[in-house]
């Protein structure tokens, strides 16, 4: 159950902001549970799909060498499912391209970066890293606030959802869009 | 009588277009009607569009990252903001393969396509479709889709049954006005042509007018032939009387002085037969002379050809100068009364024809009183006014002397009213009247100005207005009537110029300046009297008949005379005037006239009065 409000422009108003009381939630059995392949794989296509709500500070930061890149730092969950995810597929014209690395150090050229540790670095390290870089860091449902990216995945609801450390995204000179925000679990040091 | 061209029919060009020009001006509105209709029918289709475009665009715009990141009940709850519009018959949102994402119905049995995919708005079944793709950042991340209720088309039809009504009234207004003109137009052909007929009624009438004025023409000519003839028939009766009487008294007396008079047998009659019969015959030739002169003075009088001398003249003490006369004149069954105005205004009128012309009017009062009765003279100052002088012939209005001569008699009948004035008219016996006492009061009076009036009825007596006009000259006071005088006689140094074109006038008139004592010279025409005077510079008077043959007449003769010998008085004579002497009907100032026929004793005054002037 939750309580969720939007804003409509509506041709009956001028400028009318109608708030919408949504208490309406239809319990849905889960199909896949933690750590199945479908999880993952949505977690995959995820990773790009945020790029059109985000804005970095300069193209450059979101096209390093003029590509989207996608990094994945630490062990490997998602593998061949964010070949897949990307396959085909474009951000703003640019094309995607995948990045793997055991650790990162200095400006990594990463717009996305996947964050999941690993022995050469822990998710806390590797977030430490690239902190005030226009990175967008992306962890993976920890629970430990000091290793969550600015996106932490989380599954609610028997579904792929995430919360969002807006603060950390200013601090970064990332912008992210209340669109996305509002889809967010929960968003920290909100502009919400 | 020439026919004037019909009057050219007054409708423009423009006018006889009007049927035909409402006609196009219906078909015109209609026409605009339908195409307005149309616009607006497609306006309101576009602005449809872009109202429901707008929305889809909304939506699609706040859709894009729950639809993104699959979150069906974000979506749905954007989805469902859609209710607030009634219009709105279905949303959905479908995803990048085409396959619902969400949806909303306005009601349960709406139905919704399987796959979308973005395109153009359209209309289907009083539906708007439109298809809107939701992108983010350049990435196509589905569609989303709305149905829209449009405007039914009865409700349209409503609209445009509107304008339509609308334009049809102004269609009508339009048609009524063409009617009208065209029925104004019919009306004025029809107004032309009656006109035309009347104007050819018109012309037959003038033409009958004219004939009938010719016909009355005709008429008033043999009406003044057959006057004419009764005038100089009257005249010539009276002048043969007058005439036989003089002949045959001159007759006898000649006879008389050749025989030897008083031997003659039986013709005096017991009377002496001596000097005094013989000078009664002169008498009573002399007697019949004096009333042709008269007679023919009353004729003038009436032709308004007398020469008048008028003068100012104070009524009042004229009528009682009369009263004696009158007195003696009517009788003793006759009472004679009068009613003198005070401060009687002057009038200026000759002294012996107002004296006459009241004679007149008394004489015929007595001879409608055969039982006696009551006369009575009457002067009053009258004014007559405006309109009273336009219901009269050729009177002013101003003011005027009024002298009535009422009587008691037996009064007049409408139809001798109206023949009064009429000359030879007359209601007495034969030998009783001449018929021109009336007659010349009329041509007096009118001659001096005026007006008479007559007032009567049968059995109700008659009351004979004359109306003088006022005479504002107030020093020309009137000289009392002088007493009968011994002739006045003239002596050798007056030497008179006599000249005469008929030589017994001239000799008669010679012979008696001579008797009384004057020295005289003759001419029988201008140029003779000119030469007379340049030999005869003693020349005191000049006495000359108008008529005067030779290019020169007495009136032209007088004026060169006085031009040339300021000094020479002129006496000028005449029997008959025109205007050479009279001008308006008076003398001219400085012109002495005696006139014909004429006594001793008269030619005696009048010399006698020139020369001491």
């Amino acid at each position: 159950m939750m309580l969720r409000r939007a804003l409509l422009h509506l041709r009956y108003g001028p400028t009318c902001w109608v708030v919408v009381w949504l208490a309406v939630f239809a319990a849905e059995k889960s199909a896949w549970s933690d750590g199945s392949p479908l999880e993952y794989a949505v977690k995959a296509t995820y990773l790009h799909k945020f790029a059109p709500f985000v804005e970095w500070p300069s193209p450059a930061a979101e096209f390093p060498d003029g590509n989207f890149t996608v990094c994945v730092v630490g062990s490997d969950p998602l593998g061949s499912l964010l070949d897949r995810a990307v396959n085909g597929q474009s951000v703003a014209g640019r094309p995607i391209v995948i990045r793997r690395m055991a650790r990162v150090t200095g400006n990594p050229d990463c717009s996305v970066m996947y964050v999941t540790g690993s022995d050469a670095q822990s998710v806390t390290d590797a977030l430490a890293a690239v902190r005030g870089m226009p990175v967008l860091t992306v962890t993976d449902g920890t629970t430990d606030p000091a290793a969550e990216g600015i996106i932490n995945f989380v599954i609610a609801d028997d579904r792929v959802r995430f919360d969002i450390d807006n603060t950390a995204a200013t601090a970064d000179g990332l912008t992210i869009s209340s669109k996305l925000l509002s889809l967010a679990v929960h968003v920290n040091g909100g502009s919400r | 009588m020439s026919t004037p061209p019909p009057p050219p029919r007054v409708t423009p060009r423009l006018w006889r277009l009007t049927p035909i020009i409402a006609l196009a001006t219906v078909i015109a509105l209609l026409t605009a009607g339908g195409l307005m209709a149309r616009y607006v029918d497609r306006a309101n289709a576009r602005q449809e569009v872009d109202e429901v475009g707008v929305q889809a665009r909304i939506l699609a715009s706040t859709v894009t990252a729950a639809l993104a990141f699959n979150d069906r009940q974000a979506a749905q709850e954007y989805v469902n903001a859609i209710r607030a519009n009634p219009q709105i018959e279905a949303a959905a949102i479908y995803d990048t393969g085409g396959k619902l994402f969400v949806s909303y119905k306005l009601a349960p049995d709406v139905t919704l396509p399987a796959a979308v995919q973005p395109g153009l708005p359209r209309f289907t079944d009083d539906r708007l479709i439109v298809a809107v793709p939701v992108t983010e950042g350049g990435a196509s991340l589905g569609t989303v889709y709305l149905r829209s209720f449009t405007e039914p088309f009865a409700l349209r039809l409503q609209r445009y049954g509107v304008i339509g009504l609308l334009m049809t009234m102004a269609s009508v207004v339009v048609a009524v006005l063409g009617v009208m003109q065209l029925t104004q137009r019919r009306a004025n052909e029809e107004l032309a042509r009656r006109a035309e007929q009347l104007a050819a009624t018109n012309q037959a009438l003038e033409a009958q007018i004219e004939q009938r004025e010719m016909a009355e023409e005709a008429l008033r000519q043999s009406q003044k032939m057959e006057a004419i003839g009764q005038l100089t028939g009257g005249v010539a009766h009276d002048f043969n009387n007058l005439l036989q009487v003089i002949l045959g008294n001159l007759e006898r007396l000649g006879r008389r002085l050749t025989v030897g008079g008083p031997a003659r047998r039986g013709d005096s009659g017991g009377g002496d037969g001596g000097v005094g019969d013989q000078s009664r015959l002169i008498e009573a030739a002399s007697r019949a002379a004096g009333r042709a002169a008269t007679l023919t003075q009353r004729l003038l009088a009436f032709s308004r050809r007398q020469p008048l001398a008028p003068k100012s003249l104070d009524l009042n003490r004229l009528v009682a100068g009369l009263l004696d006369l009158l007195g003696r004149t009517l009788g003793e069954t006759i009472h004679v009364e009068t009613v003198l105005a005070g401060g009687l205004w002057r009038v200026f009128a000759d002294e012996n024809q107002l004296e006459n012309a009241l004679l007149n009017l008394a004489v015929n009062a007595r001879d409608a009183m055969p039982g006696g009765g009551r006369l009575t003279i009457e002067t009053q100052n009258v004014r007559l006014d405006e309109a009273y002088a336009r219901a009269q012939e050729d009177l002013r209005p101003g003011d005027y002397i009024l002298v009535a001569v009422n009587d008691t008699g037996i009064g007049m009948t409408k139809d001798v009213l109206a023949r009064a004035f009429d000359p030879f008219f007359t209601t007495k016996d034969i030998g009783q009247g001449t018929g021109l006492g009336l007659s010349q009061v009329y041509g007096f009076v009118r001659q001096s100005g005026g007006h008479v009036r007559i007032d009567s009825a049968p059995g109700q007596g008659a009351s004979i207005k004359l109306y003088l006009p006022r005479f504002f000259e107030l020093d020309t006071l009137d000289t009392p009537a002088a007493d009968p005088q011994p002739v006045p006689l003239g002596n050798r140094h007056e030497t008179i110029l006599v000249v005469e074109d008929e030589d017994d006038v001239r000799s008669f008139t010679r012979d008696t300046l001579r008797e009384l004592g004057y020295e005289v010279r003759e001419a029988s025409n201008g140029h003779e009297a000119l030469h007379a005077l340049e030999t005869n510079p003693g020349l005191r008077l000049l006495f000359t008949d108008i008529g005067l043959p030779g290019g020169l007449n007495g009136r032209q003769l007088a004026d060169e005379a006085r031009r040339r010998w300021p000094g020479l008085k002129v006496l000028l004579t005449t029997g008959y005037t025109r205007d050479a002497v009279v001008r308006h009907g008076r003398l001219e100032q400085g012109v002495e006239l005696l006139v014909k026929p004429f006594t001793e004793a008269d030619l005696a005054r009048k010399i006698r009065e020139v020369l001491d002037k």
